[in-house]
């Protein structure tokens, strides 16, 4: 069979491997799945983030302590700031000498434009900086920004990829009235460290070093970010060395990965949270006694440990550790089934029968709701599960058509207001934050009441009272809080974690040696 | 019907049997199709262990010990899933079987029957169904219908409608045209009587044939469809979901995707090889 | 000019078959609970800029006007913005199509390389060794779960053995080659870049062998089965007797004689292989329509659909009109 040999020499020619070290100059990150946009005012996914983020500048920028991340900002393209005494009305000073690409300055007329440009695209990162009423250039160094009402976290919302300054020249790439949207979604043109420079659908987005960066020329040079879907995919190409850091490894591939002396697997504190939304609006779960007895039956420590395989930590109040306003005295569920079921016996709710619906986002919810399935198996409740799509599973959120849902929320910006304000004021009911459709007179007036001040000790008051109602209201089965855990060769040096930056990166710092 | 004689569909099922057990294939088939069938038929009584209830210390455990084929990624015995999952495929198999045969009968009998514009329209709308590309179809289908096993075999069931129908019609055009529905016309039989006792009846032995075989293929596509998400939910052990979970595991436990794909591949063949031999026996052409 | 009567009557006949297509297409898309409006502005925005979105996508209106709208779309070659980037759906389309068309191709050459040869050598050597082993390959390959299989193949030949590459359509570093035609062998021929053609190749043949694997064990049977049609015909008798060789016998009268019914069978499975292309493409992380209908179902994606579902059933279409037509050219004893 002449085929045959014919077929086997060339399977032997292709496959003599070949070792594929990139340079030292570029930096290999693979990632689960294809980004969407590149437009600063559209999107509002931390995938997408990722690359927009180093290319352009914001007002403010998170510090950098010790080598950390911290949540609190300093300037960027701001040199400084004042406010008023009332809190309404914010005075930027812009930096001098900082250009876009052609040429064009970034100055107040520049910064106007572009948070002007995200509010009146009206998607979802309009609602980070939604505080703004007003704005006005005052001479070209000079911004004058007036707020709707006082907002404490104002600040930490200029550090959000929204707030992103745009050259305001690309106002001429606009087709009909879409503001450059569909230039923007496929170009980049900011003042920012890197540029993207190739965009390949389905494969890979490549961003290029600026050597003139203003704030100095970054050391890695090329920046690939590869898009494959399977986790197991993006270990092998570790552990081979064809990329330099891998995300979103399944807890299970740990192991074998820390094995490796070519690999560091760090492990950040962060503040993304697990929880189950549970519906408060339904008939079944409306009695706070049901809602408790299902807090009472989830075995955390079961999740945690085996599931998790230890990489996460029971949450304790809706405020995770590491934020202000942690009580570390707040009331905690564990589990007791024997009480579970007098509560449930209590509320007249034998024999329940609910459904909880998931998404695949994450690859521990499948073995997560299986448990919950046992647990509640436990106390007499039938469970059925049922996974669906990300898209039709917010659309059910959003419509309340739900009873339980496994969810997950990290912050967009370092404030209390993140979690409080989202997940308990009944005004965000749905898909915006409160997805349990929660809805207590008390804590509306309380969180709504915190909302508005700027003193942290005052604050801090109120968000502790509302805590202890809620616990108590039992409207989420609070999980854990998750360790952010990120993977990459021995070789990459300067990694800086932020928990308001999941899955983003500070390019500009990082260095292969 | 004289007493003495065997009824002639007996006789004719005898026979069939009778040719069919001295063809190797049909017997390697039909044995393979009996011993899934025994499977899930005495799952409870085989299987060493309960297929739902979680043992989280004993994660991802390989095989060996007291686990043939190792354990999931919650603990549960996979010998034991693979058990009752050849109870949710084989079902799955002949729900889709029967509920497009059914359809795909009896819509292919009308159209040919009555032929004209009914039948033109009629096989246009067939002529639509087929020209999907059948996954891309049920993929759709699916999607739209919301992720279920029931959903699901629906899906599959409806892109498997054209096949039967267009066989029926082919069927019905010609004994249409025979002289007993003359003549049963004429004494006064109406359209439902003609199609239920003349047309469907001389259809059997083809759909009989065309079932078989598009039995393993309507077990393929469902479990194709768990695979995407699309099917059977946890923690029902359906043969495609487990790949699809064993999927992230694939790579340092070979055993979870390993063992229920070998198990789809069995049957289908099973399926496939006995209907072969099927067609050969029955196809009137080869038998007389 | 029968042929082109008979070709412009099939013509006609496979537009309201297109039609009826588009309706389904558009029926079943948008049966898919979920709100696209609410995709778009993402998961923390109001309920007005909701509202806003739906209106400006023209999804408040009735579902008949959105289809005429969209029907009109599409006589001027215009399927619409996906809801997901916003670009138009044909650049999309036109971004990930060729790396499907490059395995279907690739697929397809190792179908016939593979399978011709084993159905003639199982038809001449029939009920040897060779033909039974055919029928072994042949019967297990209907009967393989495309997923499953694919996981396999990465199993063996990627994770444990390490000979072949188990994603994309290049290494990680590798730029993809600047070329017309989008297929990466061809480009990087074209380019002269061997380093790159033999990557492109090696990242090619476990896709390709697992999507033509149950379309290789139809056309081995096929082939098989014309073949010995043919070989038992009087004129191979009467070629043998003439002292023809046997080789001569086969080659040139016999295969040439069972191509009519390969040639339909392979014209449709290459509609089928762009439909099974989805597995694999998934398996794979093949980076073509078939992942990209997978994402779309997934982000409710509707115009990205229904733009999929038209350009694969046409395709599927248009491709049968084609066998037809050639199946008329080669037997000129069919009837128009």
């Amino acid at each position: 069979m002449r085929i045959w040999s014919l077929v086997c020499c060339l399977v032997l020619v292709l496959t003599v491997s070949v070792a594929h070290a990139a340079d030292k100059d570029t930096l290999v990150v693979s990632v689960p799945s294809d980004i969407h946009t590149l437009d600063p005012g559209v999107s509002s996914d931390n995938y997408d983030w990722r690359q927009i983020y180093p290319c352009y500048d914001r007002l403010v920028k998170y510090k950098v302590e010790n080598g950390k991340g911290s949540t609190e900002v300093e300037p960027m393209a701001a040199e400084s700031w004042t406010v008023s005494p009332d809190g309404l009305v914010w005075t930027f000073k812009i930096k001098k000498g900082i250009a876009f690409d052609d040429g064009t300055p970034l100055d107040a007329e520049a910064v106007r434009y572009s948070l002007d440009r995200t509010l009146a695209i009206g998607k979802g990162p309009a609602d980070n900086i939604g505080a703004i009423a007003s704005m006005k250039v005052v001479d070209p160094q000079t911004l004058e920004v007036t707020l709707k009402n006082p907002y404490g976290p104002f600040l930490q919302t200029l550090a959000t990829d929204g707030a992103s300054i745009v050259n305001p020249k690309t106002a001429a790439k606009a087709v009909g009235d879409d503001k450059a949207q569909a230039w923007l979604a496929e170009n980049v043109d900011g003042s920012g460290p890197f540029k993207v420079t190739e965009w390949t659908r389905g494969q890979r987005c490549v961003l290029e070093a600026k050597p003139n960066y203003w704030g100095g020329a970054p050391t890695i040079k090329k920046v690939i970010i590869r898009f494959m879907p399977e986790s197991a995919d993006r270990r092998m190409a570790l552990e081979k060395g064809d990329v330099d850091i891998a995300e979103n490894i399944l807890i299970d591939q740990l192991p074998a990965l820390e094995k490796n002396p070519d690999i560091v697997v760090h492990r950040f504190p962060a503040q993304m949270t697990e929880y189950v939304y549970v519906n408060c609006q339904n008939k079944k779960l409306a009695d706070p006694r049901v809602r408790q007895a299902l807090s009472y039956a989830v075995d955390y420590k079961g999740i945690i440990d085996q599931v998790l395989q230890g990489n996460g930590m029971q949450m304790r109040g809706p405020i995770p550790q590491g934020m202000w306003g942690h009580r570390e005295d707040v009331f905690q569920y564990s589990q007791d089934a024997a009480k579970a079921k007098e509560l449930l016996k209590a509320a007249g709710a034998e024999n329940l029968e609910l459904t909880l619906i998931y998404s695949e986002r994450r690859a521990t919810w499948e073995q997560i709701a299986q448990v919950m399935q046992a647990n509640l198996a436990d106390i007499g409740v039938k469970l059925k599960l049922e996974l669906m799509s990300n898209p039709t599973l917010r659309d059910k959120i959003d419509k309340g058509d739900f009873e339980l849902c496994l969810g997950a929320w990290s912050p967009d910006f370092a404030d209390p207001y993140m979690f409080m304000n989202f997940w308990f004021d009944s005004k965000n009911a749905g898909l915006p934050g409160n997805r349990s459709f929660y809805k207590n007179d008390k804590v509306d007036e309380l969180v709504r009441k915190a909302a508005g001040l700027s003193d942290v000790a005052e604050r801090k008051k109120l968000y502790s009272e509302a805590q202890d109602i809620i616990m108590q209201d039992a409207p989420y089965i609070f999980l854990y809080q998750i360790q952010t855990i990120v993977p990459m060769r021995k070789d990459v040096k300067g990694y800086v974690f932020n928990p308001m930056l999941e899955s983003m990166y500070n390019f500009e710092t990082i260095s292969k040696n | 019907m004289p007493p003495r004689t065997l009824h002639p569909a007996l006789r004719e099922l005898a026979l069939t049997v009778r040719i069919l057990s001295r063809n190797p294939s049909a017997v390697m088939g039909g044995t393979i199709i009996a011993a899934m069938v025994f499977l899930a038929l005495f799952a409870p009584l085989l299987a060493p262990y309960d297929p739902v209830r979680l043992s989280l210390p004993d994660r991802l455990l390989p095989p060996g010990g007291g686990h043939f084929f190792g354990t999931d990624e919650l603990g549960r015995d996979i010998f034991t899933r693979v058990l009752y999952g050849a109870r949710i495929s084989l079902s799955i198999g002949l729900l889709v079987i029967s509920v497009a045969g059914g359809i795909g009968a009896l819509i292919g009998a009308t159209s040919g029957y009555f032929g004209g514009k009914i039948d033109s329209v009629v096989m246009r709308v067939m002529d639509v169904i087929l020209s999907f590309p059948s996954l891309v179809l049920a993929l759709a289908l699916a999607a739209a219908l919301g992720p279920s096993l029931v959903n699901a075999i629906f899906a599959t069931a409806f892109v498997m409608i054209p096949k039967f129908a267009r066989m029926v019609r082919g069927e019905a055009l010609a004994v249409r045209e025979m002289p007993f529905v003359a003549a049963s016309r004429v004494a006064g039989a109406g359209h439902g009587f003609i199609i239920r006792r003349h047309i469907l009846p001389n259809c059997l032995n083809s759909a009989i044939v065309l079932a078989t075989l598009t039995l393993g293929d309507a077990i393929l596509i469902a479990a194709s469809l768990s695979f995407i998400g699309l099917g059977a939910q946890p923690p029902t052990p359906e043969w495609g979901a487990m790949i699809a979970s064993g999927r992230k595991f694939l790579m340092d436990q070979w055993w979870y995707a390993t063992f229920p794909g070998l198990f789809i591949l069995a049957t289908v063949i099973g399926f496939n090889i006995f209907g072969d031999a099927l067609r050969d026996v029955l196809d009137p052409r080869i038998r007389r | 000019m029968r042929i082109l009567a008979y070709t412009f009557r099939r013509l006609l006949a496979a537009i309201p078959v297109l039609l009826g297509v588009s309706v389904l297409a558009f029926l079943i898309s948008h049966a898919i609970p979920g709100d696209p409006a609410r995709l778009i502005v993402g998961p923390k925005a109001s309920k007005e800029a909701v509202e806003a979105i739906r209106k400006e996508h023209g999804l408040d209106r009735p579902l008949p006007v959105q289809y005429l709208h969209f029907l009109g779309g599409l006589l001027t070659g215009d399927l619409g913005r996906s809801i997901r980037n916003h670009r138009p759906v044909t650049e999309d389309l036109a971004d990930y199509f060729p790396a499907t068309l490059e395995l279907t191709l690739a697929s397809l050459v190792l179908c016939l390389s593979v399978g011709i040869p084993l159905g003639i050598l199982a038809a001449v050597r029939r009920n040897r060794f060779a033909d039974h082993a055919a029928r072994v390959v042949s019967v297990v390959g209907v009967s393989t779960p495309v997923f499953w299989l694919g996981l396999m193949l990465l199993l063996l030949f990627y994770r444990h053995l390490s000979w072949l590459p188990g994603s994309g359509r290049l290494d990680v570093t590798s730029a993809p080659p600047a070329g017309v035609t989008g297929l990466y062998v061809v480009d990087a021929v074209l380019a002269g870049n061997w380093p790159l053609l033999r990557e492109a190749v090696s990242h090619l043949i476990l896709p390709a062998f697992c999507l033509s694997y149950v379309y290789l064990a139809i056309i081995t049977r096929i082939v098989r089965s014309s073949m010995i049609a043919v070989l038992g015909q009087d004129y191979i008798t009467t070629a043998r007797a003439n002292g023809l060789s046997a080789g001569r016998v086969v080659f040139k009268h016999a295969f040439k004689n069972s191509l009519i019914p390969t040639v339909t069978i392979v014209g449709l499975s290459l509609g089928e292989l762009l439909g099974g292309a989805i597995l694999t493409e998934t398996i794979f992380a093949w980076p073509g329509m078939g992942k990209y209908v997978v994402d779309s179902v997934n982000a409710l994606d509707f115009p990205a659909i229904m733009g999929f579902t038209l350009v694969a059933s046409t395709a599927y279409v248009a491709i049968n009109l084609g066998v037809d037509v050639l199946y008329a050219f080669l037997n000129p004893r069919i009837r128009y």
